[in-house]
């Protein structure tokens, strides 16, 4: 019974191993990318690297509706054109979609390698403002009512790894 | 791992007969609920009383599996395809106020119509009203959601960019307005003085809006997943889809209905609602005596499909519901349910009551 109990003891133990080598190898392959590609650096007028402070309630899953979603994001840098405000408003058309796939009949120019948005991560992005100079459509914005602030249109959206 | 195959088969014909039977099921119950439909009291003297009055142009799909536009009498009667292009798709036509021209959308035969964005799609087609003297006008994705002026020399259109006003004759574009977040189904009022559309500047993605040409000034009509208005003659009214929020039907979606509101969006009201259908297309007759709509079984207004039953009731009956609707009749005590008359299935539908020049 004992030497049954040692070779799942042992068993576990070579699984466990297993499992931390695979986080660590997986972690690791994670290198530091700033998201410069040839697109973020050429598309819209204004690039940045910001944080993606919070996504404001569920985002819709309304397959047959297209429409942007307003995030609100902490500017950390400016790369191209003129931004001085700190928080940013952004709209992400149906964010539901990975940016890759996300251009359609009515958005074409429209893309990144974002396949998911969460809070906190951080994004490179090309950007274009006042969205309804650029997009015209559906846009759910959850902070109507709290500002007053020129919404930018994501043109093109890049994961960041620190 | 033949046998699994010969299951796997087994399960998929089963699965296929299946399909064809409930398809065939669902054409059968359609047939049927049609058919109680126009037997219901004052159907028929619904029918015989809006026959003459003018004609309805819509889109359909046609046998061969393309889209076409077909007008027909108020009652359903004398249906012609007044295209017949097996090459494009056509959609959403809209009688001039004369109700002697058309315009609509021409697309390509291999693309799908958008529900969202149907005005954006192919060219823009004028024609007479029995779909003769066909001129495109313009490239593809030009003159996007373009609609007639009062006295139909002018179109507004819409675009990224703005709201232009285009004479037709010379092309020029002859006024612009900031849009204002509109962004889908314009429309010019009857006295010129506005424009309504579909708008994303009042808090909300979907809101009905208003909007004074001379000033540019605009006002929400309705908030809330909302869309498709048009106009009543008198320019002050306008009747548009709504899908009020908290109905427990349709998985908690709830069912699209027709509403009636003032420009000023101060007193709205409930014209037509079923559970189970969602109510799109609403247009009124040049008179605001009667209602043309399409009750839908999917949300997205069925252009995917082959459109769906057109229907017209009277305005002074409304509101009216459809069917049993048991939520729907709770928050509606009230509702005088008068007669329906049903229609062929089509897609965004429009009324003149003008001689359009169709010969018997």
């Amino acid at each position: 019974m004992t030497r049954i109990h040692a070779r799942l003891r042992r068993s576990a133990n070579l699984i466990c191993a297993f499992v931390l080598i695979v986080i660590l190898c997986t972690s690791c392959s994670k290198k530091p990318d700033t998201g410069r590609d040839a697109k973020v650096t050429t598309l819209g007028s204004i690039e940045v690297t910001a944080k993606l402070l919070e996504i404001k309630g569920d985002l819709p899953d309304i397959a047959m509706y297209d429409y942007a979603f307003v995030m609100k994001y902490e500017v950390l840098q400016v790369h191209r054109g003129n931004l001085d405000a700190k928080l940013i408003y952004v709209g992400h058309y149906n964010p539901l979609k990975s940016r890759d796939s996300v251009a359609d009949g009515r958005v074409t120019e429209i893309g990144g390698n974002i396949k998911r948005f969460r809070a906190l991560d951080v994004h490179r992005m090309a950007l274009e403002v006042p969205i309804d100079d650029y997009y015209m459509g559906g846009i759910i914005n959850r902070y109507f009512d709290q500002s007053k602030e020129p919404v930018y249109w994501a043109v093109w959206s890049n994961n960041v790894v620190k | 791992m033949s046998s699994d195959l010969k299951i796997c088969t087994k399960m998929l014909v089963f699965a296929a007969l299946a399909g064809g039977v409930v398809s065939a099921g669902q054409a059968r119950g359609e047939e049927i609920r049609r058919a109680k439909q126009q037997a219901a009291p004052g159907v028929a003297e619904l029918a015989k009383e809006v026959h003459d009055k003018g004609w309805i142009v819509y889109g359909a799909r046609t046998s061969k599996g393309d889209w076409d536009l077909f007008t027909m009498r108020p009652d359903g009667s004398d249906v012609r395809n007044i295209t017949n292009t097996a090459n494009f798709n056509e959609a959403a036509p809209r009688f001039s106020p004369d109700g002697r021209k058309i315009l609509y959308r021409r697309l390509r035969r291999n693309e799908k119509i958008e529900p969202n964005r149907f005005g954006m799609q192919g060219r823009l087609v004028f024609a007479n009203s029995d779909g003769s003297d066909v001129v495109v006008y313009g490239k593809q994705g030009q003159y996007t959601w373009a609609s007639w002026g009062p006295q139909g020399k002018r179109i507004a259109c819409m675009s990224a960019k703005g709201i232009y006003f285009v004479d037709l004759s010379t092309k020029e574009v002859v006024g612009r307005l900031s849009r204002q977040g509109f962004f889908q189904q314009v429309s010019w009022s009857p006295d010129g003085k506005w424009l309504c559309g579909v708008a994303n500047s009042f808090g909300t993605g979907w809101s009905v809006a208003r909007m004074e040409i001379a000033t540019g000034a605009a006002n929400a009509v309705n908030r809330v997943n909302t869309c498709t208005p048009d106009w009543f003659a008198d320019s002050r009214h306008l009747i548009f889809s709504y899908r009020p929020p908290n109905q427990q039907g349709n998985n908690g979606n709830g069912w699209t209905q027709l509403w009636m509101a003032d420009g000023e969006g101060t007193q709205r009201s409930l014209v037509y609602g079923e559970d189970g259908r969602h109510i799109y297309g609403g247009v009124v007759s040049p008179d605001s005596r009667y209602v043309l709509f399409t009750g839908n079984d999917r949300e997205d207004g069925d252009p995917t499909r082959a459109g769906a039953p057109m229907a017209i009731m009277r305005l002074q009956d409304a509101p009216t519901i459809g069917g049993q609707s048991i939520a729907l009749r709770q928050l509606h005590e009230n509702t005088r349910d008068g007669p329906v008359l049903v229609l062929p299935d089509g897609w965004e539908p429009h009324w003149t009551y003008a001689d359009i020049g169709v010969k018997k």
